[in-house]
C-alpha cells in the first residue's frame, strides 16, 4: 500500500512540474502565435494584402522569425511581387540556411520570373536539403515542363506523387 | 496476498489502457471506401452557405434524417437531382427530414463561382439551404465519388449513400425516406441493410493495423469482421487490399470473388476485381468485368479502372473516352489523371502525360493556382 501511495504522489508531482514551463511556454507565444495564425488566417481566405500588412508588423517585432519571412515571401508569390517574394525568402534562408520551404519558393519565385536555369538549380538545390520533397519536385517539373523538357517533367511529376503516397508530403 | 492482488489490478488496469489507446487510435482513422460507408458515422462539417451562415451537420442532429446533397453546376445530373430533391423537401420539412446541398464547383470557390452557383438555385427556386465546400474538405470526408452524390445520415450514421443519380435507387431512398418521415409504406418494404456494429468494429480495427503496417494483426480482424456480417463488402474489399500489399495476387483474387458470391452485382467490389485482373494482365476478363460495372451505375472508379484495361489493351480511343466520362463524373479524383498520364506515357505521349501527373500532383497537394 506504501508503495502505491509513494509512486501515486511521485506520479503527481511529475504531472504538476511538467506543466508547468508548458502552461509558460503557450502563455509566452501567446501574442506572436497569434498574428502569425492571422497572417496565414487571412492568406487562405484570399486578403492576401491584409496577409501581407499583419506578417510584415509580426516581422517587425521579431526580426529573427524566419518562418514569417518564408510566409512572407509565399504571400508575395501569389501577388506577383517576385523580387520582393525572393527577399524576404533570401531573409529567411539567412537566418535558417536549411529552410527547406525558403528555398522551394527562391526557385518557384525564379520560375515565375522566368529565369528557368536559376530555378532549375535552386530547387535541384532544395531537393538535396528537403526531407519531404512532393512539392519541391511539383516546382522543379514546372520548369521542366516549361523548358518542354517532357521526359525530366514527367520524372518529378511522378517523383512527386510517390513522395507524397510515402506519406512524405 | 494484498500485494498480488494490487498487483493484479495493475496489470488489468494497463491492459484496459493499452486496448483503449489502440482503439481511440483506430477510430480516428476510419477511412471507409465509397459506397460502402453505410453504417459508419457521418463526419461532421461546418460550412457557410450563400449569405455566408454557417451550418454544420451536428445542428440538424435533432432531425430525423438530413439528407446530404453533393453537387456543382458544371455537373449535368445535378439541377436534376436538386430539382427532385427540393420537391421532396418542401413536402417533407415538417416532418423530421432536412435536405442540405453541398456545392463542389472548384478545389477553391472563387467569386465568380458564387454567381453562378446563386444563379443557379434561383432559377431552380431550390428552398433548402445551399453551402459552399471550399477546399472540398467535406466531399473529401465523405469519399464523394461522383457529382451528384446523396448521403443520408441517421441518428449520426449514415443510412444512405447513392452516386449520381440512379433513377430505381433514388426512388427506393425516397420510399425509405418517407416511411422514416411517418408515412405509411408503399408497398411492403424490404429493410435497408445494416452492417453489424461488430462487423464494422473489426474492420475499423483491421484497418488501424493495415495502416500501422501490422499486416499480420490485421487479417484476423478482417475474417472475423466478414465471419460475423457477410454482406459488409468493405471487408473483403482491405482484406483483398491486405493479401494484394503483401503479394498473395491468388488471395485478393478469392476475397473478391467470395465477395461478388454474395453480391454478384455490386459495383464496388466488381471494379475492385477489375482493377486487380488489370494490373495481373488479365486484361480481357478485366474489360469484360468493368464493363458491367460501369452499366451498372455512376460509380466512377469503375470508368477510369475500364479505362485503363482498355488503355492496357491497345484499345486508346475508347480508353480516352472512358476517362472523360469519369472526369465528367469526379474531376476532383487524382487517379483519373494518374493511370491516363500512363496510358500517355505507354503510348510516348510526353507531353500529356506530363499534364496529367501535374493534375494529379496538383489535387493531392491542394495546390489551388
Amino acid at each position: 500500500m506504501k508503495i502505491i501511495i509513494s509512486s501515486l504522489t511521485a506520479f503527481l508531482c511529475c504531472m504538476i512540474f511538467l506543466s508547468f514551463p508548458l502552461q509558460c511556454a503557450a502563455d509566452e507565444g501567446k501574442g506572436k502565435a497569434t498574428s502569425f495564425e492571422e497572417a496565414v488566417a487571412l492568406f487562405e481566405q484570399g486578403n492576401t494584402d491584409r496577409a501581407i500588412e499583419v506578417m510584415k508588423k509580426v516581422i517587425s517585432a521579431d526580426p529573427q522569425n524566419a518562418e514569417a519571412y518564408d510566409r512572407l515571401g509565399y504571400f508575395l508569390l501569389k501577388k506577383a511581387q517576385f523580387d520582393e517574394s525572393l527577399n524576404a525568402f533570401a531573409a529567411a534562408l539567412k537566418i535558417n540556411p536549411a529552410l527547406r520551404t525558403s528555398k522551394t519558393g527562391s526557385g518557384l519565385a525564379l520560375f515565375k520570373k522566368g529565369d528557368l536555369k536559376g530555378a532549375e538549380t535552386t530547387l535541384t538545390e532544395a531537393l538535396s536539403l528537403n526531407p519531404y520533397p512532393a512539392f519541391t519536385h511539383y516546382a522543379l517539373g514546372l520548369v521542366y515542363e516549361k523548358l518542354t523538357d517532357y521526359e525530366k517533367s514527367v520524372r518529378q511529376f511522378k517523383e512527386g506523387i510517390k513522395t507524397f503516397r510515402s506519406g512524405k508530403k | 496476498m494484498r500485494l498480488l492482488m494490487v498487483e493484479k489490478s495493475i496489470r488489468i488496469l494497463n491492459s484496459v489502457i493499452f486496448i483503449l489507446i489502440i482503439c481511440l487510435s483506430f477510430a480516428c482513422t476510419a477511412d471507409a471506401q465509397a459506397l460502402l460507408q453505410t453504417g459508419t458515422k457521418a463526419p461532421d462539417f461546418s460550412l457557410k452557405d450563400i449569405a455566408g451562415k454557417v451550418h454544420s451537420l451536428s445542428m440538424y442532429s435533432q432531425k430525423k434524417a438530413v439528407v446530404i446533397v453533393f453537387w456543382s453546376t458544371w455537373s449535368a445530373k445535378s439541377p436534376k437531382a436538386l430539382k427532385r430533391f427540393d420537391e421532396f423537401y418542401r413536402k417533407y420539412k415538417d416532418k423530421g427530414i432536412q435536405v442540405v446541398g453541398i456545392n463542389t464547383e472548384n478545389q477553391t470557390i472563387a467569386a465568380e463561382d458564387i454567381v453562378n452557383v446563386s444563379s443557379m438555385v434561383k432559377n431552380l427556386d431550390i428552398s433548402f439551404p445551399i453551402l459552399l465546400d471550399q477546399g472540398l474538405s467535406t466531399f473529401q470526408s465523405y469519399n464523394t465519388i461522383a457529382l451528384p452524390s446523396t448521403v443520408v445520415v441517421s441518428d449520426g450514421k449514415i443510412t444512405h449513400e447513392l452516386a449520381g443519380l440512379p433513377l430505381t435507387a433514388t426512388e427506393g431512398l425516397f420510399d425509405d425516406l418517407m416511411v422514416l418521415a411517418g408515412d405509411p409504406p408503399k408497398k411492403k418494404m424490404e429493410p435497408t441493410y445494416r452492417p453489424r456494429y461488430d462487423a464494422v468494429a473489426d474492420a475499423n480495427l483491421g484497418r488501424g493495423f493495415v495502416k500501422k503496417k501490422l499486416y499480420s494483426m490485421a487479417y484476423p480482424f478482417f475474417k472475423k469482421s466478414i465471419e460475423k456480417d457477410p454482406k459488409y463488402m468493405l471487408s473483403y474489399v482491405e482484406l483483398s487490399k491486405l493479401y494484394e500489399t503483401e503479394g498473395n495476387i491468388q488471395e485478393a483474387d478469392g476475397t473478391l470473388r467470395k465477395a461478388l458470391s454474395v453480391e454478384p452485382e455490386n459495383v464496388v467490389i466488381l471494379s475492385e476485381l477489375g482493377y486487380l485482373l488489370t494490373r495481373t494482365g488479365k486484361v480481357k476478363e478485366a474489360i469484360e468485368i468493368l464493363d458491367k460495372a460501369a452499366k451498372l451505375n455512376s460509380y466512377t472508379p469503375s470508368h477510369y479502372y475500364l479505362a485503363y484495361a482498355l488503355g492496357k489493351d491497345g484499345r486508346t480511343n475508347e480508353a480516352l473516352a472512358s476517362f472523360e466520362k469519369a472526369i465528367s463524373l469526379n474531376p476532383f479524383e487524382p487517379a483519373i489523371y494518374t493511370l491516363r498520364a500512363e496510358l500517355y506515357e505507354q503510348n510516348k505521349m510526353l507531353k500529356e502525360a506530363s499534364s496529367d501527373y501535374k493534375k494529379a500532383l496538383e489535387l493531392l497537394l491542394k495546390i489551388r493556382d
